[in-house]
């Protein structure tokens, strides 16, 4: 089991440099952490893979910059939007993770779009920074729809993760307090390994999706 | 009024928590003002007279903070939401419990001698200090280095860990690196 932050966010994005990010992950309990816009490699026994951050472009555009990624062995990741362009990116061929669902409106993630989901094998990303640094109806919004997000990976079986979306070490929490953050919207013990562990098996080349047509 | 036998006191337990980043020292009313105000917006007033929690030591980048006992819990989720302390960007991060102070005390290792910046541009042999009170080096010859055309100074330095500060009087942003980032700079 490889227990992964999805998403962190290294300078000059943010404050902290990549290396120092992954030495802090190590001390926080972390074996890999998914780096926007930066290298894959190896630091103080950390495992860096580079992520790829697609936000504000159109379903085509994306399809275009997924194609142009996919052979890398780097971490896609699409910023959600709404229904149909939500719809039009699960079914992309070489897209890992769908994040930022907390920002987009309250039917972008439906049943529909669960089921394509778990069909092409891609990750929902559960951002913790808002429950982290939210305060008052912000964190509210986000913790009811993660909830609610949950309840559809319970019945339709897609893989979720999650990230504290670091831009700074500051930013960062231990694997026991993201377990402890990830009560607050019904997870328990279990849940928490295997979503940490998620993006471990869907970037693994022998755990391709495969759609069962019966 | 005497004090209570102490069969009826509140059972209490205590949290050492560690500040970082490490140069940052805030004072102890505004550690309390800041996890006061993490625990009431997490868990409603409520709850956080249940918690009841105190801030009874700050000493060393840690802080000790008091707790009813079997609210532990709670207080430690609470304080993984702290992210600023009076518009300073702070975070505590749980060490351990303990039905004494004086055991936690003893965990509160005192940190290593602040090593010199390996590779720094412009170092021209300068020492870094470990910082005082309000996270300052008086006194201390700190080396100067230039990042992205923005000239910074190192204020805390441990093992490969490099913090540094942007040189000037009002936005003052901070930057974490490593020794090795300082090589290539």
């Amino acid at each position: 089991m490889k227990i992964t932050d999805a998403c962190v966010c290294p300078y000059p994005l943010g404050d902290s440099s990549v290396r120092r990010l992954a030495l802090e992950a190590g001390e926080l309990g972390f074996d890999s952490i998914v780096a926007i816009d930066a290298p894959s490699g190896e630091y103080a026994g950390v495992e860096i893979i580079g992520g790829t951050l697609l936000r504000d472009r159109t379903a085509r555009e994306v399809i275009n910059q997924v194609k142009r990624a996919r052979d890398k062995g780097r971490v896609i990741s699409v910023l959600a939007g709404d229904n149909g362009f939500n719809r039009a990116v699960i079914g992309i061929k070489g897209l890992h993770c769908l994040t930022g669902i907390h920002t987009a409106d309250k039917k972008a993630f439906d049943h529909v779009t669960a089921k394509m989901a778990a069909d092409n094998g891609v990750v929902l990303d559960l951002d913790l920074s808002p429950i982290i640094s939210g305060r008052g109806i912000g964190r509210q919004r986000a913790i009811h729809r993660y909830r609610d997000i949950l309840m559809f990976a319970g019945r339709f079986g897609f893989p979720v993760t999650l990230s504290s979306h670091a831009r700074s070490i500051l930013e960062m929490r231990s694997v026991r307090e993201i377990t402890g953050l990830c009560s607050l919207v019904g997870m328990d013990e279990p849940d928490v390994e295997a979503a940490l562990d998620s993006i471990g098996r869907v970037t693994d080349p022998r755990n391709v999706a495969v759609k069962v047509i019966r | 009024m005497s004090p209570r036998p102490p069969t009826l006191r509140e059972k209490k337990r205590y949290l050492l928590a560690r500040i970082e980043p490490d140069d940052v020292i805030p004072e102890q009313k505004d550690l309390y003002y800041a996890i006061s105000d993490a625990v009431t917006s997490l868990w409603g007033d409520a709850e956080a007279a249940v918690v009841a929690q105190a801030v009874v030591a700050a000493e060393k980048g840690h802080v000790i903070i008091r707790c009813r006992r079997g609210a532990e819990g709670d207080l430690a989720l609470a304080i993984s939401t702290i992210t600023s302390c009076r518009d300073v960007r702070i975070t505590l991060r749980p060490v351990a419990f303990s039905g004494t102070m004086a055991s936690l005390r003893q965990r509160i290792r005192s940190r290593e001698p602040v090593k010199k910046v390996a590779g720094a541009e412009g170092s021209g042999g300068g020492s870094l200090g470990r910082s005082g009170e309000g996270g300052g080096t008086e006194g201390v010859e700190t080396p100067e280095i230039s990042i992205a055309g923005k000239k910074f100074m190192a204020v805390h330095c441990e093992g490969k860990k490099v913090n540094l500060i942007e040189k000037g009087f009002k936005n003052t942003n901070r930057l974490f690196l490593t020794s090795e980032d300082l090589e290539e700079s």
